[in-house]
């Protein structure tokens, strides 16, 4: 085997009058690899009598998928080989029965969207780099705005959810202390910022990231539910103030990762405004749900907020990653916080107008088109069809809750309020023993047992965590608009199975 | 859309028996935009008849493109449209003329690589989620390590190379002082780092956002060859420093890190690394790796990176990151890697750097055009003077004149479509054009036509 038979060599590439590129054999690999794609994660990976996915060791997959990069490269068919392998040993997250993170399924019209995006290979940064998506990229934006109930405003797509929520504590923290981008956070006074115990962990890393420190992030209390107290987030701005820190910064969750709960965002904008705090809504989960008439109520108040954070790729399946920073402002404090300038990418002499060219605003340089697969998603299901999914998802998550209460061995931790249904399953030999001392420590070994027959066996995948004094119980979200009930009821049925002799 | 059974589910209005979806449309969809981007983006990627760009004004191309957001979704037909329509007029940037920025062209395998993570839309932070690409990502960086040449090492990949020296400069700090963690700067003595003034702009915007302050980067002074030279800077500083202890009140700056940039975005300039990581190593301002990145970033959330999951969880390296959600960046790598072997993309590197040098020696012997600079990298930088100046004696009107050129000529290639070029001032110099040659689609007579196409557009200038 000639070792430089590879479909990105050609004998004269040593010579620069020809292309260093077969292309007939590249175009032909490209053709191969596609049909394989289609068939194998796009046809198989959403079929229900397929496994979801087939667990190997991490010494055995590593012997399985031979990773070693070598001298010599590999013809068409050994890549085509290490195509299929890498398909199938990956999960499924399109499969109707991957419930086990805050994104699933698979949507056509997305991926279309996404397979462009990567043919088309661009940079968001500038207008002549990437006409279509900067234009593109301000339309979605401006919805995604209305959505929230601003008429006006800022943003842009950024690397996840993490990262929008630390573009929304660096720029909270640029609008009341201007200097702080030059002069750096050593010359500040010890700030505070404010988030709940159920808050997603990024404001941690941001705070940290940031020069913040995670010591001055107060974590507020929650009540049963998972939300934020309003009075508590008070007490605890009066005791920072007290200890001499400067309070800034308020992140309100809309869908807390674990519990699905949404903090009441209309007291919380009364404090923030009260202390002249910045609001900043962590709405990457939940914020979906502004498309439904029906459910929109749980955000209500956020158009209160001074920035949102929205990830149409959870609940929407766009594909990750795509993720709003959204901001209430229009008077170009994103661009006043985050630009630079550069003179070889953002010349003023352009011969357009150079407002366009709006890759200033972020600390990214280099920025992947993330809005093309969710407008053309859009553009096939409309806010409409976009809504009745989100309904749906609620719907599912309704009637799984009533299926729990339902069934013997099976006990819900909260009645929920959103998509995450979150509930313990306790095996026939624990039933009716809730006296015992050792009920609980023993429950809490339940779930990773049923996880690790569930991924052996391939049969579906669904989370599970320890929450506060709570023992590991599972938390299971549907937002594949693919799942039907029978995936449901299968569910249900699949962890009585799995857990029937634990 | 929705299957009316006689047993139908109803909850809260929503009948909940069958799919949503009509798989088999979906399907289709996919089928057939696929085959426009064969046709439209592929097949006609090394095509030079083809435009790099069909050139439209924004407002002009916002009345093209049909892109406002509606309640009702559109047709099978209509949706292939709007897909083509968005190729039509995004710029091509696997076109062999296209030279703008320090990405271009098409790799198959990488492109493969590309769809099939769109297919299965992973996340890189537990091996339970992404078995393959975790694993993967740790073959390419440890690839990676070795070619620095260290014996061992760690590594993530991130959404950019801002990103990425954004996390140097946080571990650098970490590593001086990992109580900043959980304590923020607040109080500290101002932290202070190093770079050339030919720096990419992310150090800045790094030590703004990282709360260090653009202030606290010192901008080095480069020689003629354009490489750092930091002694004098880096000493005085020195002086002023004392001990950092929480509980001694000192003053002065504590220097922590200093960024050496191997290829500066304009010039292509290479830094003298022994000669920096000397001084480094004389004032204690190198990095060691262990088990930093995973300290720094660690918050051990309880509901992903649960420790008693049934596998090894020390595979769940996403903890390692600030990212939650993440892209496996690292597979088109190791997918084109596997294709080519260290071989191919050796021979890939050798040619943009043949191609840069035989442009060089084109320019020399073409009247009007002129080198900034001998290239050391790929970046080839030169000024182009149109016939009306050439005789123009050197002065602020020359040099005035000779800055609208470039513009020009961009303007009107853009208009063509017939390439696309990066041009800028840069410290004290006037706009002239930086050439990037790093498409394996680039052959010699692109270059011709480049240097042929500049001279065409801007004879009456």
């Amino acid at each position: 085997m000639d070792e430089r038979a590879g479909i990105g060599m050609t004998a004269e590439s040593n010579r620069l009058e020809h292309p260093g590129l077969d292309k007939a054999a590249g175009e032909e690999f490209l053709r191969e690899a596609f049909q394989v794609l289609l068939d194998e994660a796009v046809r198989r990976g959403t079929d229900v009598t397929e496994k979801v996915c087939d667990w190997k060791e991490p010494q055995e997959l590593r012997e399985l998928l031979d990773l070693e990069l070598r001298s010599g490269g590999e013809p068409p068919e050994r890549l085509l080989e290490r195509c299929r392998d890498v398909i199938r040993y990956s999960v499924k997250t399109c499969h109707p029965r991957f419930f086990n993170q805050l994104f699933s399924g698979l949507d056509h019209h997305a991926l279309a969207g996404r397979m462009i995006t990567e043919a088309l290979n661009t940079s968001q940064y500038t207008y002549e780099i990437a006409p279509v998506f900067v234009l593109m990229e301000e339309v979605v934006l401006a919805k995604l705005r209305e959505l929230v109930g601003w008429s006006s405003g800022d943003g842009i797509f950024s690397p996840g959810g993490s990262i929008s929520n630390m573009y929304a504590m660096n720029v909270a923290r640029f609008h009341r202390f201007p200097e702080s981008r030059r002069k750096g956070s050593w010359a500040l006074p010890r700030l505070a910022l404010f988030t709940s115990r159920e808050s997603h962990y990024s404001i941690q890393k941001g705070a940290a990231f940031l020069g913040i420190g995670t010591d001055n992030v107060h974590l507020v209390g929650t009540d049963e539910r998972g939300k934020m107290i309003p009075e508590e987030l008070e007490k605890e701005i009066q005791r920072a103030k007290a200890e001499g820190a400067e309070p800034f910064f308020v992140c309100a969750t809309c869908g807390t990762t674990v519990l699905g709960a949404f903090d009441p965002l209309g007291s919380i904008a009364d404090v923030c405004q009260r202390h002249g705090l910045w609001f900043h809504v962590d709405a990457a989960w939940g914020g979906s749900a502004l498309l439904s008439s029906k459910h929109r109520h749980l955000l209500a108040g956020i158009e209160r907020a001074d920035s949102v954070a929205w990830n149409p790729h959870k609940m929407l399946t766009v594909g990750l990653q795509c993720s709003a920073f959204l901001l209430r402002d229009a008077s170009g404090l994103l661009q006043r916080c985050h630009g630079a300038g550069a003179m070889y990418l953002f010349q003023t002499d352009k011969f357009y107008d150079v407002t366009y060219d709006t890759g200033d605003k972020t600390p990214q340089c280099g920025r992947r088109v993330d809005c093309l697969k969710l407008w053309l998603l859009w553009k096939a299901a409309g806010t409409e069809g976009l809504a009745r999914r989100v309904e749906r998802a609620f719907a599912f998550t309704r009637y799984l809750a009533e299926e729990v209460k339902r069934r013997d061995g099976f006990q819900l931790v909260l009645e929920p309020e959103f998509i995450n249904l979150c509930f313990w399953f306790v095996p026939p030999s624990l039933r009716g023993r809730e006296g015992s001392p050792d009920y609980w420590p023993r429950l809490g070994k339940v779930a990773p047992a049923i996880k690790e027959r569930m991924m052996k066996k391939g049969s579906m995948m669904v989370g599970y965590q320890p929450h506060g004094a709570k023992v590991n119980f599972f938390r299971q979200i549907v937002t594949n608009p693919a799942v039907t009930k029978d995936d449901l009821d299968f569910f249900l049925d699949e962890i009585e199975r799995l857990g029937r002799d634990l | 859309m929705l299957q009316k059974k006689k047993n139908a589910v109803l909850v809260d209005g929503v009948i909940l028996n069958g799919p949503i979806m009509d798989s088999k449309a979906g399907e289709k969809f996919v089928e057939e935009a696929c085959k426009i981007i064969m046709e439209e983006v592929i097949r006609k990627a090394d095509d030079v008849t083809e435009k790099v760009c069909e050139w439209r004004a924004p407002e002009a191309l916002k009345q093209i493109l049909d892109l406002e957001m509606r309640d009702t979704g559109e047709s099978h037909q209509k949706l292939l449209q709007l897909c083509r329509d968005v190729i039509q007029y995004s710029v091509k940037t696997s076109h062999p003329r296209f030279f703008n920025q320090l990405y271009a062209g098409i790799d198959y395998s990488s492109l493969v690589a590309r769809f099939i993570t769109e297919a299965l839309n992973p996340s890189v932070y537990t091996y339970e989620v992404s078995p393959v690409f975790l694993l993967v990502e740790e073959a390419v960086i440890k690839k990676m390590i070795e070619f620095i040449g260290w014996e061992e090492g760690d590594g993530i990949f991130n959404p950019g190379g801002s990103v990425s020296n954004m996390y140097a400069m946080n571990l650098a700090r970490y590593k001086f002082c990992p109580e900043i963690k959980e304590k923020g700067l607040s109080g500290l003595p101002r932290l202070v780092l190093f770079t050339s003034e030919e720096c990419h702009y992310s150090m800045k915007k790094a030590a703004s956002f990282l709360g260090i302050g653009t202030e606290n980067v010192y901008f080095i002074k480069t020689d003629e060859r354009m490489a750092a030279n930091m002694v004098v800077k880096c000493g005085r500083l020195r002086n002023e420093n004392q001990c950092i202890k929480r509980d001694v009140k000192y003053s002065g700056s504590a220097p922590f890190l200093v960024c050496a940039t191997a290829g500066t975005t304009v010039l292509g300039a290479f830094d003298p690394l022994d000669k920096i990581a000397d001084i480094c190593e004389k004032h204690g301002l190198w990095l060691h790796v262990d088990g930093l990145l995973k300290k720094c970033y660690s918050a051990k959330a309880a509901y992903l990176f649960q420790q008693d999951k049934f596998y090894d969880v020390s595979y769940d390296t996403g903890d390692k990151s600030i990212q939650c959600s993440r892209r496996p960046d690292a597979f088109k790598f190791w997918l084109m890697w596997k294709a080519l072997g260290t071989t191919g993309l050796e021979e890939r590197v050798n040619r943009a750097l043949a191609l840069a040098r035989y442009l060089v020696e084109e320019i020399k012997k073409r009247e009007g055009f002129q080198l900034i600079l001998e290239p050391e990298y790929a970046n080839v930088c030169f000024w182009y003077i149109p016939p009306s100046l050439r005789q123009m004696e050197d002065g602020p009107e020359f040099w005035q004149k000779l800055h609208q050129i470039a513009p020009i000529i961009k303007e009107r290639m853009m208009k063509k479509g017939s390439m696309m070029l990066g041009y800028q001032p840069h410290q004290g110099k006037v706009n002239f054009f930086r050439q990037v040659v790093i498409s394996p689609q680039v052959s010699r007579e692109d270059m011709d036509f480049l240097l042929d196409e500049i001279e065409l557009l801007a004879k009456d200038l």
